[in-house]
């Protein structure tokens, strides 16, 4: 059976038009996905059932156990870190949050590293963002800064930019021009109209001199800044005034380089510094399917995006303080619960340390890195393929991921609401 | 009147512990006062062993001193008004966020946030200190209004981020991106510092050792004289940030 309109949960780009082949509930054929959309839907290496670490061993357990187990854990901890949620449904991330205010723990979402700077940017002085769609259909000038598009976005520039025509820019491979910044000569570099290199770390200098320039002041500029000349930055930044609609896309080569959030702000001054001459947005080009999606639900019901700390009873959020990197390598958590992530992979090696040290349960449907630092795992159904729920693209737009297939797996929702029933059961709530 | 608090050994020494109630007014009071360790809502003395000697009738006259393992005891002598806090160790986050009067003075290092959007008094810190020292919330607007913090060390990024009045004095050297944000105010530092006074709108900040990286977009107003703890240096003078249309003055030492 071909199903069509199958949305891709692996990227924020949510691509929302594959054709996926289904036979005996197996994906077995996807068109139009990038690789990795490919690999995401085809690869197939499931736990088969909740597994508790028992000495230097595991032991099979039943779901029933699992939930128990997991629910105590955190029931005994003095301050639980909830970790992850990016690659899971809106759903799921809902009781994820309600769980964190009935324990009095911390929870925090990837953000924590990747986009969490561009977030404190956009608080201090707010997103002029917009659509993709809008881009599409109007965008003239576009620049990716430390984003490396054709490789961990591969559809974006075919959909959304480079590569698609739009209401008002027809010819679009002739008609857009295309910026890229980054410290080395990427595959998106080798397509730009003009390519920025940066000496690595010098972001904030090259966006400050940006800005002066715009506004008339290349005066105080000298010959070079951070390895690029005055006359390119000069000519980048008439190319920027001139666009009828300009976006700048920007990825972890700004967010998470020396500088961080103030990278971030500087390049949303840029950006209000161009809309006194002509029309320009700035957006962050989200990394995981539904990063974005963490961020909402946890601001619906914490009013925080993420690193939200509920030890108290009531919301604190203090990035650098209640963030899971921050806490993890302090050694502050006594329990961990991770979902839709792998911290063993991605987070510091002190922070894999200290999740090591502490029971740490996980909700994954593979083995990974984590599962060998965790005390328990249970398996799930993965969102998009054999669970269904709300995911929202790196513009913030909610998009409904479908189940595809039939699965003896329940989906995250389904585990983690169980968790806190068990929780407030415990609890005589 | 003075309250000794010594910390007492902790199963998980590692937990934060949330203490804004340490502040000398509420100990006219008693010591019957509670804080949080992780998500558990802990009296006082569960956590420390609690001394009080001699009377006192006001705030200022109470002079509060931490002993023992503090390094992970955050916002102690947060909205202090008046009154003293002495403490022989580290201390943790916070430390002095908003206070408007008063002392603290910390013998070893503090960790972040170090009088956070402080308004009046002074701190002294004879250790170290780490990111966002005198700085403002997440989001907010203003840093530090006013007052005195004295670092005998040196302080990590972000130090005086958003300052807007008061002063910050740092003998050592600072991180990255020291006075970011500033907007009034005076930041002092010692020592080297990376990328000082990004976007600064207004205030003044002096560098007595050396600038890594000037930001390109501060304009060079030359060379003046000037009197800093009683010497007489040759300073650079910069105004900026000018992609900010700033108008903060920033004074480096020749040839340092
Ligand atoms: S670009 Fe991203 S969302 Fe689109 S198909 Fe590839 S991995 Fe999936």
């Amino acid at each position: 059976m071909k199903v069509v309109d199958v949305v891709c949960p692996f990227c924020g780009c949510l691509c929302d038009d594959l054709v996926v082949e289904v036979c005996d509930e197996k994906v077995v054929k996807v068109e139009n996905g990038c690789t990795l959309a490919s690999e995401k839907f085809l690869g197939d290496h499931r736990l088969q059932s909740p597994i508790l670490r028992e000495g230097f061993g595991w032991r099979e357990i039943g779901y029933e156990e699992a939930i128990s187990v997991a629910a105590d854990i955190l029931l005994a901890a003095d301050l639980p870190l909830l970790y992850g949620w990016s690659g899971t449904h809106g759903e799921a991330q809902s009781v994820g949050v309600h769980l964190a205010e009935v324990l009095g723990g911390v929870i925090d979402n990837t953000s924590t590293v990747c986009h969490g700077p561009s977030i404190l940017a956009i608080q201090e002085v707010g997103h002029p963002g917009c659509t993709l769609g809008q881009v599409k259909n109007r965008a003239d000038v576009v620049v990716y800064w430390g984003a490396n598009a054709i490789e961990a976005h591969p559809r974006h520039m075919s959909r959304y930019t480079t590569f698609t025509q739009g209401f008002f820019v027809k010819d679009a491979h002739l008609a857009r021009t295309v910026i890229v910044v980054d410290t080395r000569r990427t595959e998106t570099a080798e397509i730009a109209d003009e390519f920025v290199q940066v000496e690595a770390g010098y972001d904030y200098e090259i966006l400050s001199a940006l800005r002066a320039i715009v506004r008339g002041r290349e005066d105080v500029i000298s010959g070079a800044v951070g390895g690029v000349a005055k006359t390119q930055l000069i000519r980048v930044a008439e190319i920027c005034k001139r666009a009828k609609f300009g976006a700048i896309f920007f990825g972890l080569g700004l967010t998470m380089s020396a500088g961080k959030h103030k990278n971030i702000r500087n390049a949303i001054e840029l950006v209000e510094e161009l809309n006194r001459h002509t029309k320009w947005t700035i957006s962050p080009m989200r990394g995981h399917w539904n990063v974005y999606g963490s961020n909402e639900v946890f601001t619906w019901i914490s009013g925080y995006p993420f690193a939200v700390d509920f030890s108290r009873g009531i919301a604190f959020y203090n990035p650098g303080e209640t963030t899971s990197v921050d806490i993890l390598r302090r050694g502050e958590c006594d329990a961990c619960l991770v979902v839709g992530s792998d911290p063993g992979a991605h987070l510091p090696r002190a922070c894999a340390a200290h999740l090591a040290k502490i029971p740490t349960i996980q909700l994954d449907p593979h083995v990974n890195a984590t599962t060998h630092l965790a005390t328990l795992q249970i398996p799930v159904a993965v969102s998009g393929i054999d669970a269904e729920g709300t995911a929202y693209r790196m513009d913030g737009v909610p998009i409904r991921v479908q189940k595809l297939v039939e699965t003896k797996f329940p989906d995250d929702t389904e585990v983690l609401s169980a968790i806190y029933r068990r929780v407030r059961e415990v609890k005589g709530q | 009147m003075r309250v000794t608090l010594v910390a007492r050994p902790r199963a998980k020494p590692s937990l934060p512990v949330e203490a804004e109630s340490i502040i000398p007014q509420n100990f006219l009071r008693g010591t019957d006062l509670t804080v949080y360790e992780g998500n558990k809502e802990r009296r006082l003395e569960e956590l420390f062993f609690i001394t009080v000697e001699g009377p006192a009738v006001s705030p200022d006259q109470v002079e509060v001193v931490l002993m023992g393992a503090t390094g992970r005891v955050k916002r102690v002598g947060e909205y202090m008004n008046a009154g003293r806090i002495v403490i022989e160790g580290d201390i943790g986050m916070h430390c002095g966020n908003f206070m408007s009067g008063g002392e603290i003075v910390i013998k070893s290092n503090a960790d972040a946030w170090l009088g956070r959007e402080m308004r009046g008094g002074r701190i002294t810190c004879m250790g170290s200190t780490s990111h966002n020292c005198g700085a403002g919330y997440r989001g907010e607007k203003r840093g530090m209004r006013g007052g005195t913090i004295e670092i005998f060390g040196g302080a990590g990024d972000f130090a005086g981020e958003y300052l807007a009045g008061g002063e910050v004095r740092i003998h050592g050297s600072c991180g990255d991106m020291a006075g970011i944000e500033m907007r009034g105010g005076l930041l002092v530092i010692g020592g080297t510092v990376t990328r000082p006074c990004g976007n600064m709108t207004a205030g003044t900040a002096v560098v007595l050792g050396h600038v890594n990286r000037m930001l390109p977009t501060f304009q060079y107003q030359g060379v003046n004289d000037e009197v800093w703890d009683g010497k007489r240096l040759k300073m650079d003078v910069w105004e900026g940030d000018v992609a900010n249309r700033g108008k903060g003055r920033l004074l480096v030492a020749v040839g340092k």
